[in-house]
């Protein structure tokens, strides 16, 4: 498909032109953000199979840290965004280096515990807002303050995000790390028997994975303006990162762009047709798919097309 | 001595797998372990290959103690192994395979393809290099197994019943690629059950029986042994011109 | 004394974190499988108790009863339609099965029976006993005891039965076991009952003195997951122990630095133990 990826790429550049209006920039930049934190969370969940349940810890670290740093000295929050790289940083190896020396399941058990473990604290914590949250410039003292109006700019800020993260996904994907990485998915016990340092490569998986998700949080309240415990650090955070990914295709390059492009406008759809308890159904049905990923196509879409699709496609082919 | 154990034991709860098991082996040596099932051999290469940790014992390889490090440390040191019942990474292809393998030895992405390219040749691969380890048979992901552990540059390669399950033809291409190997200079230990492949390549045998070595010498020595016959068959039966 | 009165309670508490842990930990220790979803499981006990006293008219012995039928029976559903087949997947699919049948259970009862905490009308136990000084609710105190009481049945079903001992064959060397003419997959199942129906019937235990919502499964999904830490991988008498020990830290925690903090101090209690002690106090991690 050596037009697919000149087409994708167009395709993101000029949406906002074939699709315009505020209605459909809100849709697009939904579904960037989605697609960055999927993206971020594939790295250690997709490609090295180590699966995280409370990524939102890194998401809302992220989050808060441009907030905090204009709430509490006034600068712009985009001066916070390399400290919460940092802090999540930190949160990967505490979380990682007990954790990766043990069964898998102790992994995702600690990322659950944590992420609600940092919700409920920062929800007491006047320093950072406890239960109310933060704020950030309601108008934007200089550019830098990164207060637009229309979404449009933003949409263009997340897009390049995007292409950082895709990009070195890609890089990872055809290093030796990459190689690793997925060898430990495979099988952890042959890994080891041919040399590969596992719990090194597992942690840098998560510290690479957690640096981009931070980046993904500070994106979204720099944007919206707003952060409170919920939104940064809820479950609900963690689930949407996980759903998008896995449908689309754990472990797969554009595996979280096809599962944000599935999953971003069906969330917009049911919110309308559900209306006020929009977000219990929303949730039963994220629950069903994960349910129903799980039990016949944990391998998501991408798995799905490459089982399916291209052998049938293979033999057309053929045929004709 | 490239490889020796001293003494090794391994001991689950109250079982104990191994008991005080030695191995001494040369540089350029093959060695045959042959055992009847449950005698403890797959658990002692565990040992060897680090795997698990033995309840008491040593593992020296070139003079360095080994026996505390972790099973990517002896496949860094130089120890390679291959499983009983095959892990090959099932979802990735067979290049992808022999490629993890072969990152031991390079960094980069280009140097690695090329040597896992090269053993794939060498190991008769070539034609399923694109395909996913799941689709090829037993004795295909064995021949994956033994490619992808030498891509890693062993200098001594641990083989657990790699050749067993294959047809007359496919027993005597695979008999010659082990050949190939050690002619390569990999040192060789190899649990079998089949008596040919033992007859054919081991210079030396050693016999497993409830946890250690009852018996070692020369194949011909060794199907002679009575200690060995009972082993395998039980009190009672006599000696038999047949192996087991 | 006030602390003392802390310490009972707490320790009560653990009794029945004890109970709903401990089906955790047996299906951990047998199956290598974590339910992420057991939360859920004790919420729904919580609901069935509601339902069968505000429906039936039902007393204690009734909907704890009703209780731990139902989720034996959801628990054997479960197995049969999905953890069976995920079990020998990627650990992907293990873990997103029982985190989505969590999503699905606890959202499915936001819808049903709304965000609204809820409790027990009041049952025929009540009052509050005085012992030496102490005052103790008559409902937890029976809730307590009945939890220590079954935890320690369910313990002396594994180790003292016929069945229990299959189940225990099972969980060592399937292999050897299905030589022996056991059916893995039976105990299996027997076990997803099990363990789903002592959690059911924690939750109706538990719904006789604190009021809940549909949010509780995380947190008790949460805490059983500290406990069988605590208590050791597969280990019933541990997750016993360890039960006991969480209700008491939690119970402290809230009583010295407030209520906020008791779920706090047991979430960092686990991160101090996966650094220091992963394997608990009975065991192999």
């Amino acid at each position: 498909m050596r037009w697919g990826l000149p087409a994708l790429a167009a395709l993101l550049l000029f949406y906002p032109f074939i699709f315009t209006g505020p209605f459909y920039w809100d849709i697009g930049v939904a579904f960037l953000l989605a697609a960055i934190s999927a993206s971020a969370w594939n790295i250690v969940g997709g490609y090295a199979g180590q699966v995280s349940v409370g990524h939102s810890m890194f998401f809302g670290v992220g989050a808060y840290t441009p907030l905090l740093f204009y709430h509490l000295w006034g600068l712009p929050p985009v001066a916070g965004v390399p400290a919460g790289m940092l802090v999540s940083l930190g949160l990967a190896v505490a979380i990682g280096m007990p954790t990766f020396r043990l069964r898998g399941h102790y992994f995702s058990m600690a990322t659950i515990a944590v992420a609600e473990l940092i919700r409920i604290f920062v929800g007491t914590w006047e320093l950072v807002g406890a239960a109310i949250g933060l704020q950030g410039p309601a108008v934007g003292r200089a550019w830098w303050d990164l207060t637009f109006r229309s979404e449009l700019p933003y949409y263009y800020i997340f897009l390049a995000a995007l292409a950082v993260v895709l990009y070195t996904t890609f890089a990872v994907e055809r290093s030796r790390f990459g190689y690793y990485l997925r060898a430990i998915k495979a099988g952890e016990r042959a890994a080891r028997s041919l040399g590969v340092p596992v719990r090194e490569t597992k942690l840098k998986a998560l510290m690479l994975s957690a640096i981009f998700t931070s980046l993904a949080g500070s994106l979204y309240s720099i944007k919206t303006g707003f952060i409170d415990p919920e939104s940064g650090f809820g479950i609900l955070v963690s689930v949407q990162m996980v759903i998008v990914a896995a449908l689309g295709g754990a472990g797969a390059l554009f595996g979280p762009l096809v599962g944000a492009l599935i999953l971003v406008p069906l969330q917009t759809a049911t919110n309308t047709w559900f209306g006020g308890g929009g977000s219990g159904l929303t949730y039963i049905l994220y629950g069903g798919i994960i349910v129903l990923l799980a039990r016949f196509e944990p391998g998501g879409m991408h798995e799905w097309w490459q089982q399916r699709v291209t052998p049938f496609l293979a033999r057309r082919k053929h045929a004709a | 001595m490239l490889l020796s154990a001293q003494n090794v034991s391994k001991a689950f709860d109250s079982f104990l797998a191994v008991r005080g098991a030695d191995l001494a082996v040369a540089e350029g040596e093959i060695i045959g372990l042959i055992g009847p099932n449950g005698a403890g051999k797959s658990t002692f290469f565990n040992c060897l290959a680090g795997d698990t940790v033995p309840t008491t014992g040593r593992v020296l390889f070139d003079g360095i103690d080994l026996t505390r490090s972790s099973a990517e440390a002896h496949a860094r040191a130089g120890i390679g192994r291959t499983f009983q019942v095959p892990a090959t990474f099932e979802d990735m292809t067979v290049l992808d395979n022999v490629m993890v393998g072969a990152f031991l030895r390079h960094r980069h992405r280009a140097d690695a393809r090329e040597t896992a390219l090269r053993i794939i040749e060498m190991t008769g691969l070539a034609r399923q290099s694109a395909q996913r380890a799941r689709s090829l048979g037993t004795p295909g992901r064995k021949r994956l197994e033994i490619a992808r552990v030498l891509a890693t540059g062993p200098r001594l390669m641990l083989l657990d019943e790699a050749l067993a399950g294959l047809t007359p033809a496919e027993l005597q291409q695979a008999i010659a690629l082990v050949r190939r190997i050690h002619e390569l200079g990999v040192t060789l230990v190899i649990v079998e059950h089949i008596m040919e492949v033992i007859m054919t390549l081991a210079q030396r045998v050693l016999v497993f029986n409830q946890g250690h070595v009852i018996a070692h010498g020369k194949p011909h020595e060794i199907v002679a042994n009575e200690a060995v016959i009972e082993a395998y068959l039980g009190r009672g039966h006599h000696r038999r011109r047949e192996a087991p | 004394m006030l602390l003392v009165q802390v310490i009972v309670g707490g320790l009560l508490l653990g009794a029945i974190y004890a109970l709903f842990s401990s089906g955790l930990t047996l299906i951990w220790g047998m199956m290598n499988f974590i339910n992420f979803a057991h939360g859920e499981f004790v919420m729904l006990g919580m609901y069935v108790a509601l339902l069968v006293v505000v429906w039936l008219g039902g007393g204690p012995e009734a909907f704890g009863f009703a209780a731990a039928f139902a989720l034996f029976v959801l628990g054997v559903v479960v197995y049969l339609s999905l953890i069976r087949h995920v079990m020998r997947g990627p650990m992907l699919a293990q873990i997103l099965s029982t985190f989505g049948l969590a999503l699905l259970l606890r959202y499915t009862a936001f819808w049903i029976f709304s965000a609204n905490f809820v409790s027990l009308p009041q049952v025929s136990l009540s009052g509050t006993l005085n012992i030496a000084g102490i005052l103790m609710p008559v409902p937890q105190l029976v809730a307590g005891v009945a939890a220590i009481a079954l935890t320690f049945a369910l313990h002396l079903l594994l180790t003292r039965t016929t069945v229990g001992s299959q189940l225990l064959a099972v969980a060592e060397d399937r292999n050897a076991a299905m030589l022996m003419g056991i059916r893995p997959d039976r105990m299996q199942a027997l076990a997803w009952g099990l363990a789903a129906g002592s959690a059911g019937i924690a939750g109706a235990l538990m719904a006789v003195s604190y009021p809940w919502s549909p949010s509780v499964g995380e947190t008790f999904g949460l805490t059983a997951f500290v406990v069988v830490t605590l208590g050791g991988f597969g280990s019933v008498p541990g997750a016993m122990y360890a039960g006991l020990i969480i209700g008491l830290i939690q119970a402290l925690s809230a009583y010295w630095f407030g209520p906020i903090y008791k779920d706090i101090v047991v979430y960092a209690l686990f991160v101090a133990l996966l650094w220091l002690r992963p394997q608990g106090l009975m065991g192999k991690a």
